[in-house]
């Protein structure tokens, strides 16, 4: 899955896991810098996703007043 | 009349045509006796007060609150001549009234509810920490509604949120919030989230959140539910039998989705922390690697102490073996045979000595 079609929720999860590996037993310093530079790109899209994203709201047309 | 001849089949017929022609309903106030349940399906009672009596009949699902008797209840009821000759209200909905009797009602409710185990801790699921497709039940005319919407979008975006419009007082609006939600549960895809609310009001306004049938279908459905209704002090069978309660609507839409700010804090905080652990492993490896180079100089340094003092052990056992140093103690150095008559030489520390050997004794 290409990053532009994870969701928030996603890319959080990323972010986390990123954070872990670096308190994790793979930790290598050789990978170190890359998974920053990860980190802080998937910081910076989640926080642009959020101010983009906006709420659908739709009212249902259906009425409840009677059944079906 | 007095010419006509009726059966007595044709006079009930007349007689109930003439009543629901005249009361095709009314409604009744008095006090709940001889309460009784036939077959799991069928309520009788009586209703009275002072000065009479008159029976009641209704089907279990008409009842929506449990009755007892002594409970005063509001019946609306059609009143029919039934082919045996009693006279009946057929009831169509039966409330209690009066504080004491609708805390009752309550009460037994409640207490029914709970041997069901529908307020169990162990029945309640949890909701998303970030629902995309979340179903809400309200009045959208409601201010509830209004403060809902906004708070959400404050907060969060990219929602799908699907919006049931229902009534949230009244005789109507449990049936209605219950068609709702079995339409919200036969959606697909399903929502993560339902969310039932309504502003505050009185006690009566809000017994709506107290109906069993209602009650029930919120324990029921499948989308775990969040019921925010009323004000914080304000508790509703509804809110008991849900997954989630918020105490308002407000506090219902911060529930539902995180604050988007405190988001952004929260992941700019977990990048900086990466950079910081990045920092201190480069910090750790430095110090270890010092560590180690500190190790490596140590150990050096006593070998080569080590060396040193070998070195001067062996040096000092060779001077202690140096002939000159036993000429300087006052030995001297003896060459030649021990032959009387031979010459032999005598060295000492300042002196070379040549003597004759004129006497030898063996020791």
């Amino acid at each position: 899955m290409s990053d532009k079609d994870k969701t928030i929720q996603q890319k959080m999860t990323d972010l986390q896991e990123l954070v872990s590996w670096f308190q994790g037993e793979d930790f290598s310093l050789e990978q170190a810098v890359t998974k920053f530079r990860e980190a802080e790109t998937a910081a910076e899209s989640i926080e642009a996703d959020l101010t983009a994203l906006k709420n659908d709201i739709t009212i249902i047309k259906r009425r409840f007043d009677k059944e079906a | 009349m007095d010419d006509v001849l009726l059966s007595v089949s044709d006079f009930v017929a007349l007689t109930n045509q003439t009543l629901e022609f005249a009361y095709p309903s009314v409604s009744v106030v008095g006090e709940v006796s001889e309460y009784r349940i036939s077959q799991g399906k069928w309520v009788s009672f009586k209703l009275k007060d002072a000065g009479a009596v008159i029976n009641c009949f209704a089907g279990v699902y008409q009842v929506r609150t449990p009755l007892e008797d002594g409970m005063k209840v509001v019946v609306v009821a059609a009143p029919r001549l039934n082919p045996k000759g009693y006279f009946n209200l057929n009831v169509r909905t039966v409330k209690p009234v009066g504080e004491g009797s609708i805390k009752k009602g309550l009460e037994l409710l409640r207490a029914k509810l709970e041997t069901e185990g529908l307020f169990a801790p162990e029945r309640k699921r949890s909701l998303p920490r970030i629902p995309q497709r979340v179903a809400v039940v309200t009045s959208t005319e409601s201010a509830a509604y209004a403060d809902f919407t906004r708070i959400i979008n404050e907060r969060w975006g990219g929602l799908d949120v699907q919006v049931a419009h229902t009534q949230v007082q009244g005789d109507p609006a449990a049936d209605q919030i219950i068609r709702a939600i079995e339409f919200l549960n036969q959606q697909e895809p399903l929502a993560e989230v339902l969310v039932i609310i309504r502003g505050g009001g009185s006690a009566e306004d809000l017994s709506t959140f107290n109906d069993e049938p209602l009650a029930r279908a919120i324990a029921a459905s499948r989308i775990p539910t969040m019921v925010g209704v009323g004000h914080e002090i304000d508790h509703s069978l509804a809110d008991m039998v849900s997954d989630v309660r918020a105490a308002t609507p407000t506090h219902a839409a911060e529930m539902l989705v995180p604050d988007r700010d405190a988001i952004v804090r929260s992941v700019r905080q977990q990048a900086s922390s990466a950079g910081q652990l990045l920092l201190q492993a480069v910090e750790h490896y430095q110090v270890r690697l010092r560590g180690e180079l500190f190790g490596i100089t140590e150990r050096l340094d006593e070998r080569m102490a080590r060396t040193q003092a070998l070195l001067a052990s062996t040096r000092s056992v060779l001077a202690e073996l140096n002939p000159a140093t036993v000429l300087e103690r006052g030995y001297a150095i003896l060459r030649g045979n021990a032959v009387i008559g031979q010459t032999i030489e005598i060295e000492t520390l300042t002196k070379q000595i040549e003597a004759e050997v004129r006497h030898v004794r063996q020791r």
